[in-house]
């Protein structure tokens, strides 16, 4: 117990020392200075005085101005700098600035770094999302395509031509159904005169040519509408029964040619 | 101790001592309270005289910058700024003195020409500030000024000295213009 007692008690010394030296230094520092300064008066109180006159001011100011300027140049030429001394409060306090300082420094290091994180991070899921967005539509894209590929069928020339004579067929023959049905029609409504009457007139008309049913008529006149569009004028001719002309062209069925009296065309029910 | 000398005591602690010479005493004494009444580091002492030299019987301190204070309106100042200039010391016009001119905002009751004493400060070499002391906020102003180069010239500022601020305060080396 005692030793240690002995101990704290010089340890106790010599932390007072210490602060003690600190202070006692800077007293002795000053100290120094102070009795420098005391040499350097007894020096100047030995030079003598010069007042200066108008005529002399200028000239004589500017050679002491330079004497005292490269004097004092050389003094700042010489002198180092100095240090205070360094005892160990004094080293602690710089020491604690120091690590202040530091602290200061790195806590905005952090925390700009942390907001740049942050930056980051937002950054990151922005593009995630966009990302995810992307593939959605990637993947509708995808079905889109794969629907459509299968609703493709695949092209193959044969089926074509099938697919169109078929429907050539099927169209020439909802044709010959019409035409058969016109041809009916007009025969049950509208027959050709019979030989009857050649028997009974014994006109010397000529009827060379043999009448032809109007549903002849009628087929030549659609056959030339679209043999030849650009004339598709019939010739009347001897096998025209007159009144069935007659009949087309007061129902405006057929329409004659305004130069010439003698040709007809079907009218242009298709345009 | 008929002539200034400026270093001739040494200093006190942290003291600055200004000395205002002048004939208006008015004027000088609000200039010292203007001045005191800026705060700085060190004490300052601000003697005021009318004219040099100074009496021997008072025991006052080393002399830091002295202002001698001229009134444009009064020819009697200059006369008498001018034998106080035969009191002081050479060195002492090494930045440790410096001119106050004042009443120059009033041209017609000028009785002493602008560039008079524009010469005045070329040929001592020293730098001349225009004033008008009549006016608070320029005295106040002028008094910073001063206080700072007492500061400069006492010492008390690391790094610069008086010389230093002449140079730096530096009056153009132009021949003075023509007397009229």
């Amino acid at each position: 117990m005692s030793e240690n007692e002995q101990e704290m008690d010089s340890e106790i010394t010599t932390d007072t020392k210490v602060i003690i030296d600190t202070k006692e230094e800077l007293i002795k520092q000053c100290e120094e200075i102070w009795k420098d300064m005391e040499e350097c008066q007894n020096k100047l109180s030995l030079t003598g005085t010069e007042t200066l006159t108008k005529s002399n001011a200028q000239l004589s100011l500017l050679i002491m101005q330079v004497n005292c300027l490269t004097a004092e140049l050389d003094h700042w030429n010489k002198r180092t700098p100095e240090i205070t001394p360094l005892t160990e409060d004094v080293l602690l306090t710089l020491g604690k600035e120091e690590f202040q300082k530091l602290r200061c420094n790195l806590e905005m290091v952090l925390s700009t770094i942390q907001s740049k994180n942050e930056k980051l991070k937002e950054d990151l899921e922005r593009e995630q999302q966009w990302l995810e967005e992307q593939q959605q539509i990637l993947e509708s894209l995808n079905v889109l395509h794969s629907d459509l590929k299968n609703e493709v069928v695949t092209f193959s020339e044969s089926r074509l031509f099938n697919e169109l004579k078929t429907k050539m067929l099927s169209i020439k023959e909802f044709k010959k159904k019409l035409l058969f049905a016109l041809g009916e029609f007009l025969e049950d409504h509208f027959p050709l005169p019979d030989g009857n009457i050649k028997k009974k007139k014994k006109n010397t008309q000529e009827s060379n040519a043999q009448l032809i049913t109007l549903n002849e008529m009628v087929e030549m006149l659609i056959n030339r509408m679209f043999d030849v569009p650009h004339d598709p004028y019939v010739k009347i001719s001897d096998s025209f029964w007159p009144p069935y002309i007659e009949l087309l062209l007061r129902y405006g069925i057929a329409l004659r040619h305004p130069e010439d009296p003698t040709r007809i065309r079907l009218e242009a029910f298709h345009q | 101790m008929s002539v200034l000398r400026p270093l001739d005591k040494l200093p006190e602690l942290n003291t600055a001592t200004i000395l205002l010479v002048g004939t208006e005493d008015a004027l000088l004494q609000q200039l010292a309270e203007s001045m005191l009444k800026h705060r700085c580091a060190s004490e300052l002492r601000v003697h005021l005289a009318n004219s040099l030299p100074l009496p021997s019987n008072v025991n006052r301190p080393r002399i830091d910058l002295i202002v001698f204070v001229i009134n444009l309106h009064r020819k009697h100042s200059l006369r008498n700024v001018e034998e106080c200039l035969n009191h002081v010391d050479g060195s002492f016009f090494l930045g440790k003195v410096c001119f106050l001119v004042t009443g120059a905002g009033m041209k017609s009751h000028c009785s002493i020409h602008q560039n008079t004493v524009i010469k005045l400060a070329r040929t001592y070499r020293s730098p001349l500030i225009f004033c008008d002391l009549e006016v608070e906020s320029f005295r106040a102003t002028v008094a910073q000024r001063l206080v700072r180069m007492l500061q400069i010239c006492a010492g008390h500022v690391p790094g610069v000295s008086a010389l230093n601020l002449m140079s730096l305060l530096k009056c153009s080396d132009s021949p003075p213009p023509k007397e009229l």
